[in-house]
Order: structure tokens, then C-alpha cells, then sequence
């Protein structure tokens, strides 16, 4: 089998490490083949116009070749107006990829997990919209990797939910009415909210926070997010 | 083919070098064994000594073998401004501008989460209690202007902000003696969005 040229793939960059003496192994989100493993030939040289183009948040055209779990990259090209992420916006950026890193196998195309990323991207910019655009990036991460969460209805009984009730969630089993103050203790509104992609709401963020964050820890097991302790580094500021 | 156990075993070593390969480590080997003994012996005792001694200064956690090292230890430096670097390297680059005649503090590396580096693996417990010590009264963050240096510099600053440490960041445009036909779009759009009055 001959090796697989992609060309002009839409990509980010998710994290990029020095790979022998001037190389540098690429880990980036692409539209059509998810998350790829390459290798930038050459890319750490000093002078390298590379360098400064293989970063978080820029966005990409990247072209490769290759069929094993490295692929050598071809070609790497700007798409776009690079918008230079201030501090916050860095490590929030951060924790996105740290996510993906953890959850999404190598080689699973999802072209809307792709749209999502690009969303957070923008929205990470502005500093009023950073939660959101976590709690909405949490959501379509969940989605596309098939554990999409369950906000219209409790699975146990088929019951819809109850604006005024709380709920607890349990992460493989969804919603599950309990008395107010117990488990997650979830506003049915949040819930709804949530389904219908609403955030304006104080409430709704809290409870999307606790929510995601606890099936997010489901997922990715014992191991703690490293990004994580950085917000919690930082507890002196309201946190994200 | 391979040579004898030792000089394989010299060859071998050699190549930690950066850019060093196969070809040249052999080539060392030889020049070393053939022509230059005496240098050999002195590379190999500066390399123990270099090895065992060398450490981290207490202060700036800069490569030093001394527990303060000779630019914390300088009476004329000015102690209340502090430079953050990311490299031991970044010290003599910003050093040798001259622009800059205050202490350092070296993290030796960023803020890399998917590295598995934090803020315990960069020291930065120990800048937290420098900075609570109030000699410092200005905060100069020179970390690189990459997304784990700006999320590195955002952390410290925030650290800093607590103990009412002035905090800056170094400024990012065009290079002196740069034409701008060639300097990168986003170093220029920068530079034109943190211009400043003239």
C-alpha cells in the first residue's frame, strides 16, 4: 500500500514537543481525520518559519503523508487571521487540549468535534465568554464521542424534566430526580437550559460546571487533569 | 563494522552531544585518540566535576555550583525588580542586552499540562515566597511569547498581583535592523496592535 497523501486538511495545533535533534512531534486536530501524531521535519531549527507557526490556536492548513500512528508532515500554512490568545485564554486553551488529548483515540475523524473546536477557538478570545465556551466545548466533546449527556428526560422512568425539581446524574445513567440538596443537586432548568444551549443564566453555569465536570471525571479515570490544578492554582481569582 | 569494546563504548557516549550523530562521534573518537589525549582527559574531568557540582542556585534556580550564583549574589544589582525567565539561556540573552540590571528567576521550562509540568515542577512555590518577602517591587515576565509562555506569564502574574507586586511583560514587535515585507503576519499585527504613541 502506497503511503496516504492528505492535503490541505484544516487543522490546530494541540501540542507540539522537540522530536530528536531539530524536529518536532506535531499533535494537531484536524476537520476530517481527528486527532493526528506528526512529525515536523526540521521545525525546532532556530530559524524555522515553522516554529512560529506550529502553535496552539493559530489555524492551519496542513498537508501529510504517511499510514502509521506518525505521519510526516508535508506543509504547513496559515488559515486565517492569527489572533494571539492573552493569558487566560492561553490555559483555557490548554485544558481544551489536555481534554482531547485524553479522550480522542488517534485517527477518528469528527468534522463536528472540528466545528467545535473552532467555536472555542473564537470564543476563547473574549474574556466574557471563556465559561461558556468551555461548558459548550465539554458538551459537543461528550457528543461526538458518544457519551452525550441526557438533559430532557430521566432514562430510569421516562419522566421529562421538571423545571422546579432537582436532579442528581449519574454519568452512565443520566438525570434522576432526587430531593433537593442530594447528589449533584442539579436545578431541572439547568438541565434544560443546557439542552437548548442556554447560558445566560448564573445558576445554569454552576450547575453545567458541576455536572460536566464530574462526567468528564468518569471518562477520563483516575488520573487528575494537569490544567486542572492550574485553575485551582489560581484560586484566588474566580475560577473558570 | 565495530571497533574495539572501549572505542565503541567512547564512540557510543559521545553521541549524547546534541547533533551529534554516528559519523561524527566516530570521527571525535579518532581525532581524540590520535591527536589529542591531553584535551580528552581534560573534557572528561571537566565533565565529572561539571556533573557533580553543578546544581541550582537557591535563589534563581539558575545552573550554578554555588548556592547563590554570581548575578544573585551581586551587590550591584538592583533587587527590586525580578525578570522571569523560562531558560538558564534567557538569562545570558537578556543579560548581554544591557538594558537590564536586575535579578532573575529561572523556571527551567512553561507551563505544559499535557508534559505533566505545573506549577510545582517550575519552582513557583518558591517565587511565591519571594515575592511575599516585599523586596521586590517589580515583576518583569520574559517568558516566551508562546501559548504555554503566556499561560506560564498569566499564572505568575496572578501570583504576583496578590502580593502587590508590579507586574510587566516584555513587549513583542519587530525586530531592530527587521524589514517588515518579511517579518511574520502575526508578529506584525502585534506590533501594530500594541503600538504606542510617538
Amino acid at each position: 500500500m502506497s503511503a496516504q497523501r492528505v492535503d490541505s486538511q484544516p487543522a490546530y495545533v494541540i501540542h507540539a514537543r522537540p522530536y530528536r535533534e531539530t524536529s518536532l512531534l506535531i499533535e494537531a486536530l484536524t476537520l476530517d481525520h481527528g486527532r493526528v501524531g506528526l512529525v515536523a521535519r526540521g521545525a525546532a531549527r532556530p530559524k524555522s518559519a515553522l516554529r512560529a507557526l506550529l502553535q496552539p490556536f493559530v489555524p492551519l492548513h496542513l498537508s501529510w503523508q504517511g499510514n502509521g500512528e506518525l505521519k510526516t508532515l508535508r506543509s504547513a500554512e496559515p488559515a486565517g487571521m492569527v489572533r494571539r490568545p492573552d493569558g487566560r485564554a492561553a490555559l483555557s486553551g490548554l485544558y481544551l487540549n489536555e481534554l482531547l488529548q485524553r479522550l480522542l483515540p488517534r485517527d477518528d475523524g469528527h468534522p463536528e468535534l472540528f466545528s467545535a473546536y473552532v467555536d472555542a477557538m473564537q470564543g476563547l478570545i473574549f474574556p466574557e465568554s471563556v465559561e461558556v465556551c468551555l461548558r459548550r466545548f465539554e458538551m459537543r466533546l461528550l457528543d461526538a464521542l458518544g457519551y452525550g449527556l441526557v438533559l430532557d428526560h430521566e432514562p430510569l422512568n421516562g419522566e421529562a424534566i421538571v423545571p422546579e425539581a432537582a436532579y442528581d446524574y449519574d454519568p452512565h445513567g443520566g438525570p434522576r430526580r432526587t430531593s433537593a440538596g442530594l447528589g449533584l443537586n442539579l436545578r431541572g432548568a439547568s438541565l434544560a437550559n443546557m439542552a437548548a444551549n442556554r447560558f445566560d443564566d448564573e445558576t445554569t453555569r454552576a450547575d453545567a460546571k458541576r455536572l460536566l465536570r464530574q462526567v468528564l471525571r468518569t471518562h477520563l479515570g483516575e488520573r487528575p487533569l494537569k490544567s486542572r490544578e492550574l485553575f485551582q492554582g489560581l484560586a484566588a481569582r474566580k475560577q473558570v | 563494522m565495530s571497533f574495539s569494546p572501549l572505542i565503541d563504548r567512547l564512540i557510543d557516549a559521545l553521541r549524547v552531544l546534541p547533533g551529534v550523530g554516528p559519523r561524527s562521534a566516530q570521527r571525535a573518537a579518532f581525532h581524540l585518540l590520535e591527536r589529542d589525549r591531553d584535551g580528552a582527559r581534560r573534557l572528561a574531568e571537566a565533565l565529572v566535576l561539571a556533573m557533580d557540582k553543578v546544581g541550582h542556585c537557591n535563589q534563581c534556580r539558575t545552573l550554578s555550583e554555588a548556592a547563590l550564583c554570581a548575578l544573585c549574589n551581586s551587590d550591584r544589582r538592583d533587587r527590586s525588580v525580578l525578570c522571569v525567565v523560562e531558560n538558564p539561556t534567557d538569562v545570558i540573552a537578556v543579560d548581554r542586552g544591557g538594558a537590564y540590571n536586575g535579578l532573575f528567576f529561572v523556571l527551567m521550562g512553561h507551563l505544559s499540562p499535557l508534559d505533566g509540568i505545573g506549577p510545582k515542577e517550575l519552582g513557583l512555590d518558591g517565587l511565591d515566597a519571594r515575592l511575599a518577602e516585599s523586596e521586590v517591587k517589580e515583576l518583569i515576565l520574559a517568558t516566551n511569547p508562546t501559548v504555554e509562555g503566556e499561560a506560564t506569564a498569566h499564572y505568575i502574574a496572578e501570583m504576583a498581583r496578590r502580593h502587590g507586586v508590579r507586574v510587566s511583560r516584555i513587549a513583542q514587535g519587530v525586530p531592530f535592523g527587521g524589514e517588515l515585507e518579511f517579518i511574520d503576519a502575526g508578529t506584525l499585527s502585534q506590533a501594530i496592535a500594541d503600538r504606542r504613541a510617538y
